[in-house]
């Protein structure tokens, strides 16, 4: 009895070749090898030098100082050049009024003139 | 070949129409006069649209009484156009030109204020005015010497006693002016001669 399970053991035990597939198949259901990526130890950052931090504040409060300056003298001569016109437009204004009140002028006097007198021909006869 | 030359004299006379149309009512189109002011021995030329007008009366001195009695007047007005040329010879200008321009006067509205000749000095001076709903809206003068002439236009609403009360300041004189009635000149011109 102890004879047969034994040499059933034995039978159920015995190398067998695997099929010649066998190798192809594993390595076919094998998961992908995970690939190793090196990662680099994050280095720690390099602090920025004091005109790096400073430099957009600067060019930008010089930018609205620049604007500030440039539209006050703008606004300067525009008003400079407004005052220029006007005067000149003024002192064109009263020349254009002395022009016309010599000319009425003129022709109230040539209205206001007495005709001028007949020569007294009847007189002369008698 | 005809129709394309009708076609550019169309396209031609349109914008000409067009700036007569463009004037406000009562300014005169005054000749460039751009010869005469090389042959002048003195020219004025004095251009002041609506613009430079309100421009110069804020511009007035108003402590000055002469000044403070043309800002009263400029206020109502929408512009002044003088031209005035001085010539060391007699008669250096062509009369047409002036004959243009008094020919502009001839339309309708404008009335003949005083016309006054004089053949003692060779002046002619011709006082015209635009009378719309009963008011002077507009004043033209031409006067012509044998050795000046001057054009003038003012436009606006004239007030007459103003423009009279300036005599005394400019020496306008009085010319005896009805407000808000048609002046009967055109019918009975003050014509000396």
């Amino acid at each position: 009895m102890s004879q047969d399970i034994e040499n059933e053991l034995r039978r159920a035990m015995r190398a067998i070749d695997p099929p010649a597939d066998f190798t192809a198949r594993v390595m076919r259901n094998l998961p992908p090898r995970a690939t190793v990526t090196a990662i680099a130890a994050a280095r720690p950052a390099a602090r920025p030098s004091l005109w790096t931090r400073l430099s957009a504040p600067v060019a930008l409060a010089a930018s609205l100082l620049v604007a500030i300056v440039l539209g006050q003298h703008m606004a300067t001569q525009q008003a400079e050049r407004q005052q220029l016109a006007g005067l000149e437009a003024s002192r064109k204004l009263m020349q254009a009024l002395r022009v016309t009140s010599q000319k009425l002028d003129l022709a109230y006097e040539a209205v206001q003139r007495p005709p001028p007198v007949a020569p007294p021909a009847e007189e002369n006869r008698s | 070949m005809k129709w394309i030359t009708c076609l550019a004299t169309l396209l031609l006379a349109v914008p000409a129409l067009g700036q007569n149309r463009g004037l406000p009512k009562g300014q005169i189109t005054l000749p460039e006069f751009a010869q005469l002011a090389d042959k002048a021995s003195e020219s004025v030329t004095v251009t002041l649209d609506p613009q430079l007008l309100g421009l110069a009366c804020r511009f007035l001195d108003s402590s000055d009484p002469q000044q403070a009695e043309a800002q009263k007047l400029c206020t109502s007005l929408t512009g002044i156009y003088v031209r005035k040329y001085t010539f060391d010879t007699d008669y250096a200008y062509p009369k047409s030109d002036i004959d243009g321009v008094r020919k502009q006067l001839s339309g309708p509205g404008w009335s003949r204020l005083v016309e006054a000749r004089s053949k003692k000095d060779q002046t002619d001076v011709d006082v015209y005015v635009l009378i719309d709903g009963g008011k002077a809206r507009s004043l033209a003068i031409i006067a012509s010497e044998p050795r000046e002439f001057a054009i003038v236009n003012i436009v606006g609403s004239i007030d007459l006693e103003q423009l009279h009360a300036l005599e005394g300041n400019f020496g306008v004189p009085e010319l005896e002016l009805e407000t808000g009635k048609k002046p009967t000149a055109e019918k009975a011109p003050a014509t000396k001669k």
